[in-house]
């Protein structure tokens, strides 16, 4: 068990997204940065999407009250255990009664824990990440508060093998920190021709700003204002996490897993499937510039970027 | 139903227009039913799909979407039982009210009249979990969006924009100008069937005492 003497800004349980109900409005929810929480699962000997604490900008100090094996990815902070420096991207063992605490990070947004076994939560709709608007999955479908205790399953259920291996860490080339300019890959979506000409221009050539409007919803960029052309307005039709959406001020928003199902505001782009785990560590103040890129580019990256990981994380999809 | 234009949303999405909601409907089982697309989500003229690239190919995706498309007919909703939800208008459950009833040069009164009058269809459930958008409006009640969305609406919170009614199931933040508020629960996550209203229901309000 896990008690949590302080959330933060925001703690959630969050794993396997919710997928198959988007027609009945069910959003995923789900890590906002799927790698991050599958590269902590990893060191800990658990499947890519099992159910970790997504942690937002730090703030957070939780006691450990049995012995346990654990590991921190995404936003890289001066977190520590009874006050000993813990990295990010290895495996640690915690003792029972020591405390782990996770200062807000340099950059990035949120750091996911993951603790051998994995936590337990109720599912709902087939999944335990936490979807807070509705109240559904994780701890009793809302944010972490302290005073919380956090199940996991027992250490005998476990890989034997992490008893004696010494500490797993993750490949240098899959550490990566989020950084204040942000490139993301995108592909044109099904309304980019509603933008004006010169704003259809200026979409991938401008180093927009991550606003303080910044949630697991979306994130809402400004710096930079689109023009749409006069007939911009469309029908309610389907959106997926990923898509950028241009509302009618001229401020795009970039979907995150908690995106709503459908929406009226064109979608404008889409961050490349490969590149969308970097959207969940998108900070207020950082730049985000977009490069463009075609389906196919973004399919052969997709399978790309796949490969390397899976070299890692055999079960990780994108 | 033909294929009309299919238009890819990203390299691993594809967003097909149909000339109605309930073709979207229609199409949309039909490609749930195939069990190849990771969503498959109606719009109110249009489905999208999602699909992983690494498993199905960008081209098999788009046959399989024409193929489907044409085997649709174009039908219209059934005409199933009317649902009657009873409304509480005004007021704090419909604090937009009275300003969209002088808009409209309409007494209060009158503007719920017309509200409840008609039988209204539920086009798509879509945006958040369970909320539905009702076709059926009064030409006559038709108002835009609020500048500023409110940053938190009660569940069952009765909206009108443009040509529909929307009914708020949870609560949310909320952009459409708000009338009324029905008590019953339109999102139970705990229930048998969680959704109390579904694509194609019919719905007539009933004007509650405040």
């Amino acid at each position: 068990m896990l008690t949590i003497v302080s959330a933060g800004l925001q703690s959630t349980l969050q794993g396997a997204p919710r997928r198959g109900a988007r027609h009945q409005g069910l959003p995923w929810a789900g890590p906002a940065d799927p790698l991050s929480l599958a590269l902590a699962n990893r060191l800990v000997g658990l499947p890519a999407a099992a159910l970790g604490v997504e942690i937002t900008l730090g703030g957070f100090e939780a006691r450990f009250d049995v012995d346990a094996i654990f590991a921190l990815a995404g936003a890289p902070c001066a977190a520590t255990l009874d006050g000993s420096p813990v990295r990010l991207h290895r495996s640690h063992r915690a003792a029972a009664g020591a405390t782990l605490v996770l200062p807000p990070p340099e950059t990035g947004m949120r750091t996911y824990l993951a603790v051998e076994g994995g936590m337990i939560a109720a599912a709902a709709f087939g999944s335990a990440s936490t979807y807070l608007p509705a109240r559904i999955g994780g701890l009793h479908g809302r944010s972490l508060q302290p005073g919380d205790v956090l199940k996991f399953r027992a250490r005998a259920a476990l890989l034997p093998a992490l008893e004696s291996q010494a500490a797993l860490e993750t490949p240098a080339a899959l550490r990566l920190a989020p950084q204040k300019a942000a490139a993301l890959r995108a592909t044109p979506s099904a309304e980019t021709s509603r933008l004006a000409p010169s704003s259809r221009e200026a979409l991938f050539a401008s180093d927009f700003r991550v606003s303080r409007q910044v949630d697991r919803t979306g994130v809402r960029l400004d710096g930079v204002t689109l023009e749409l052309r006069s007939d911009g307005r469309m029908k309610s039709a389907a959106a997926f996490p990923g898509l950028v959406q241009c509302p009618e001020d001229g401020a795009p928003i970039i979907l995150g897993a908690d995106a709503q199902t459908t929406g009226g505001y064109p979608r404008i782009a889409s961050i490349a499937r490969c590149d969308r785990h970097l959207i969940g560590q998108l900070r207020p103040g950082a730049t985000v510039r977009l490069l463009s890129r075609t389906f196919e580019d973004a399919t052969a990256e997709l399978v790309e970027k796949s490969t390397l990981v899976r070299g890692w994380i055999p079960d990780f999809t994108f | 139903m033909t294929l009309a234009e299919a238009s890819a949303i990203a390299e691993d999405a594809i967003s097909i227009r149909t000339p109605s909601a309930v073709a979207a409907h229609a199409l949309a089982a039909r490609l749930r039913a195939t069990g190849v697309f990771d969503e498959v989500t109606p719009g109110l003229d249009s489905v999208g799909v999602l699909f992983d690239p690494l498993r199905l190919d960008a081209g098999a995706a788009r046959r399989l979407l024409a193929d489907a498309a044409q085997a649709i007919e174009t039908a219209d909703w059934p005409d199933n039982e009317v649902i009657e939800l009873r409304a509480r208008y005004g007021g704090d459950d419909g604090p937009d009210l009275d300003r969209l009833a002088a808009a409209a040069n309409l007494s209060p009164d009158a503007f719920i009249e017309l509200h409840t009058k008609r039988i209204h269809r539920v086009e798509m459930i879509g945006f958040m979990p369970g909320f539905a958008y009702l076709s059926g409006l009064d030409p006559a009640l038709e108002a835009p969006r609020l500048k500023t969305p409110r940053p938190r609406l009660p569940a069952g919170s009765i909206g009108v924009s443009g040509a529909f009614t929307g009914l708020y199931a949870i609560a949310s933040p909320g952009g459409w100008p708000i009338i009324g508020r029905i008590d019953e629960t339109l999102f139970d996550p705990d229930a048998d069937n969680p959704f109390r209203l579904a694509p194609g229901d019919r719905v007539r309000f009933l004007r509650a005492p405040c």
